[in-house]
């Protein structure tokens, strides 16, 4: 099969809140998976814990074969970088560098030359409709402006999945349907999948699923039909 | 109705929130017991000056009623001054002072001693009593009392009141020019020559040392608002109003300091034991001289939290200006090149300044200078910034050459107190004595006579010795009588030899070479001991600034790190471009400092620059970096934590 994510038995509690009670959920090749569902649900926690950033209580996180929740915190960190992607609301571009170098500063860290990084960092901000902002900082974008060249942040090391929490909640709505549609095409367009977590149904629209959570658990949607 | 809710605030920070108000806690308190030494330093040797005036008497003016002879000459002991204080009451008659005159006694001399009367400082009494009394004591009266602390400079002082007939000869014979006893109306007496320059040595000690401390109080004031800015526009954007955020902010930052302050005081006290050791004049210091007086006190406890929260202030401008300034950073306006003009106009005045220009003038430049230093700093730290963010291959550099680029007085901030600390070193590096050359025979005791024949003397010299069975070769020239004993080496016997001689020329004391050049020696130890201690605190200062900086710097930007971090970012480049960001600047800064301050050095160098000079600014620099490094490293804890919350947003 070609199950690129998945997630089994997922448990996670923090004291006496179970945030996770037990969740199953398989993501395929180029899908765009929408996760939904009340605040305090836990959304984010599972999203956390499929991203390899959080450790779950129970269960096991595979990608593409190779069970990823019991590696350390290195390899865990290698993998986020290499093989994820993400998007989050506000506040993941490093202000005082040029937009580009933001772009780039994922591919240095794995070792691409800086020119090299740079050039391929650049081909991304034409089809993201970012011409012309290559040289600004962070803080001379706006929020629109900044989310697109967090996708395409997200989306310069070629990963395997992009997990995006709430990447539009800070926009306003026309802008945060422009983004999100650009998120989930580019994705797919990289063959990447996408995991986003959003309160907006009409994002959820475009998306291949939606997965809905209450308390900790799937209502429905956790398995591709 | 702030107070609540600013009460609330400092608690409710959480446990990150809390470590930056004792970061900022830590930090008033270092500034503050350091502030106290830098002062009371001042106020120390003013207290000395006027505690040692009843020994350098005025000669009552004309019309002034003479109650009095006072006159003070030095006696050696060991390796060790005694000053000997002449004195003679003048009766209404002259010739019988039956009834003893009362001039008004100087504070610690229980009363005006009368002829054959001696009182002696407890540290010349305990010594006296030590030695053999041929060696010390039998050159003076036997004691009648002890002189109290108030007559004294420092409590290891060898003083020795001695009572005299005002027509005996040592009253009368002539002296050395400006040792003579005078007529005087009162014992008062002034502060020394002596003691007026050591008051301008230690104000521009003080000045060095306070010049660090002003720029660290303002970071760690900064770093109250660095945690609270995000939450204090939270507050402006609900709708607070200026007024109420200033209010907030500025009631924080004070409460906080106010602690620090209480904090940095008690801190102070328990160091003064301590303080009180440093050998300055030949001893330590008492205690009472280096505690402030309650004014000093009171002033520091006012005026520190005061500026801490004006510092808030100032801090806050931004976040009061717009409610959305704190999250829109732009690329800052470049700085002028103006500054760098500014310092090479500074320098430009050196060359022309020499030894002989007035103290004002030069304290004036290396104050220019000192300042613009500082005001190049920012300048010069862009600049790097540029190249190295050019030059970068790695992430690392290149994070840490654009935040250079970015905020250049944030990192300028990290190593100005080190970099000013390398102009401090390398002046003092250059103007650093070496060994005092003098050309002292040792074992040789010299005498002037002014008066009668060199060769009588001379022979009653040879008379007093064999009596005493000191051996010792005597020889005189047109105006000087020289004896040098036969055991060189031997403190004891050169002791014995001056003993014997008390009094072979009334009102003059026998010294060697070494004892003639003590003012010097003693001088340039003192310098030497001055510049151990304002560079100890400036690194101190400069050192805890670099922390404070290093840890602020982390809490401004908590939530970046923490998302770039659970993007896969390895801890170790974070760290390693926080360490370029510092040592990069560092490096040039340091060095430039260093550079500069010798330049500003060069019109009072006197002979060539000598190895002690080298020595103090090699072990300045590996402190500096070690220091500034170790700084940032106690910062990485704080750097993990931040980075493993899963979820990191603003507070
Ligand atoms: N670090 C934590 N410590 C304690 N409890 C936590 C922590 N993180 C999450 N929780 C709790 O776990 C539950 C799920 O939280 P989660 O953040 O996953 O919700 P969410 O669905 O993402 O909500 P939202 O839509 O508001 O973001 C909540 O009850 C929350 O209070
Ligand atoms: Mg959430």
């Amino acid at each position: 099969m070609n199950d690129v994510l998945a997630g089994l038995a997922l448990t996670k509690r923090f004291g006496q809140t179970v945030a996770l009670g037990g969740v199953d959920i398989t993501v395929r090749a180029a899908e765009a998976v929408a996760i939904m569902g009340p605040s305090g649900s836990g959304k984010s926690t599972l999203l956390h814990c499929l991203a390899g950033i959080m450790k779950p209580d129970g269960g096991e996180v595979h990608l593409l074969g190779q069970r990823i929740d019991a590696m350390g915190e290195r390899e865990r960190s290698a993998l986020r970088r290499t093989r994820f992607g993400f998007v989050f609301q506000f506040g993941q571009l490093l202000p005082e560098l040029p937009a580009e170098e933001n772009v780039a500063l994922p591919l240095m860290l794995g070792g691409v030359a800086r020119a090299q990084a740079v050039r391929q960092a650049r081909e991304w901000f034409g089809p993201l409709g970012l011409h012309g902002m290559e040289t600004r900082r962070p803080g001379e974008l706006s929020g629109g402006q900044a989310q697109r060249v967090a996708i395409a942040r997200a989306l310069v090391t070629k990963p395997a999945v992009v997990f995006a929490d709430e990447p539009t909640g800070a926009l306003d709505q026309t802008t945060g349907h422009d983004t999100m549609r650009l998120l989930v095409e580019a994705t797919r367009h990289n063959g990447a999948s996408l995991i986003v977590v959003t309160h907006d149904p009409n994002v959820a629209g475009w998306c291949d699923r939606t997965v809905e959570v209450r308390d900790g658990r799937l209502l429905a949607g956790g398995v591709p039909a | 109705m702030n107070l609540d809710l600013t009460w609330r605030l400092l608690k409710g920070g959480g446990r990150r929130g809390m470590l930056g108000t004792w970061l900022t806690l830590g930090a008033v308190a270092v500034s503050t017991a350091l502030l106290l030494f830098a002062v009371t330093a001042n106020f120390a040797f003013e207290a000395r000056g006027e505690r040692g005036a009843w020994r350098n008497p005025v000669a009552a003016a004309q019309g002034q009623q003479a109650v009095a002879m006072a006159g003070s000459r030095l006696d050696y002991v060991r390796d060790r001054e005694i000053v000997i204080v002449d004195l003679a009451a003048l009766g209404p008659s002259t010739s019988v002072p039956s009834v003893p005159p009362v001039p008004s006694l100087p504070p610690g001399l229980p009363r005006f001693p009368a002829p054959g009367e001696a009182f002696f400082s407890p540290a010349l009494a305990e010594l006296a009593e030590e030695l053999p009394a041929g060696q010390l004591a039998a050159r003076f009266p036997a004691m009648t009392g002890v002189l109290g602390d108030e007559a004294l400079v420092h409590p290891e002082e060898l003083v020795a009141v001695v009572g005299h007939r005002p027509d005996a000869p040592v009253m009368t014979a002539p002296r050395g020019a400006d040792a003579a006893p005078v007529r005087v109306s009162g014992l008062a007496g002034e502060p020394s020559m002596d003691s007026q320059g050591y008051r301008v040595l230690a104000l521009i000690g003080s000045i060095l040392m306070v010049v660090p401390l002003l720029v660290f109080g303002g970071a760690a004031a900064r770093l109250t608002v660095a945690r609270r800015d995000q939450r204090l526009a939270a507050l402006r954007l609900i709708g607070a109003t200026p007024g109420q955020v200033v209010g907030m902010t500025v009631a924080e930052a004070v409460i906080v300091a106010f602690a620090g302050v209480l904090a940095g005081t008690v801190a102070y006290a328990l160091a003064l034991p301590l303080l009180t050791r440093i050998r300055m004049g030949g001893g330590p210091w008492f205690a009472a001289d280096l505690w402030p007086d309650l004014p000093v006190l009171g002033a520091t406890i006012v005026a520190v939290p005061l500026l801490v929260g004006l510092s808030a202030v100032a801090g806050l401008r931004r976040v009061v200006v717009s409610p959305l300034g704190v999250a829109k950073r732009e690329t800052p306006p470049a700085m002028r090149f103006l500054r760098v003009l500014v310092l090479l106009a500074v320098l430009a005045v050196f060359p022309l300044l020499s030894r002989e220009s007035g103290i004002a003038i030069v304290a004036v430049a290396i104050g220019l200078a000192f300042l613009s230093v500082n005001l190049v700093g920012p300048w010069v730290v862009g600049i790097i910034g540029r190249i190295t963010a050019r030059g970068a291959r790695g992430p690392a550099r290149l994070l840490a050459g654009r935040r250079l680029v970015d905020d250049p007085r944030s990192a300028w901030r990290t190593v100005s107190g080190v970099a000013m600390t390398g102009f401090v070193a390398g002046f003092l590096a250059l103007l650093s004595p070496g060994a005092f050359a003098g050309d002292a025979v040792p074992g040789q005791l010299r005498v002037v006579v002014a008066e009668g024949s060199p060769s009588a003397v001379a022979d009653r010299a040879r008379d007093l010795l064999g009596k005493a069975g000191v051996r010792a070769t005597v020889k005189h020239s047109e105006d000087v009588v020289a004896v040098t004993v036969a055991d060189r080496d031997d403190p004891a016997a050169l002791d014995r030899g001056r003993t014997v001689l008390t009094g072979l020329v009334p009102g003059r004391t026998l010294t060697t070479g070494a004892d003639d050049d003590r003012m010097g020696t003693q001088l340039l130890a003192d310098v030497g001991v001055g510049t151990v201690v304002v560079l100890s605190v400036s690194f101190l200062v400069a050192i805890a600034s670099a922390g404070i900086t290093a840890a602020s710097s982390i809490l401004d930007r908590r939530q970046t790190y923490g998302l770039l971090r659970l993007a896969g970012t390895p801890l170790t480049v974070l760290d390693r471009a926080r360490r370029t960001e510092t040592l990069v600047p560092l490096t040039v800064m340091g060095g430039g400092s260093i550079v500069v301050g010798a330049f500003c050095a060069t019109p009072f160098l006197f002979g060539a620059p000598n190895a002690n000079g080298l020595v103090m600014l090699l072990v300045c620099v590996a402190l500096g970096f070690g220091g500034v490094l170790g700084a940032g490293a106690l910062s990485r804890p704080l750097l993990r934590s931040v980075t493993t919350d899963p979820a990191p947003r603003p507070d």
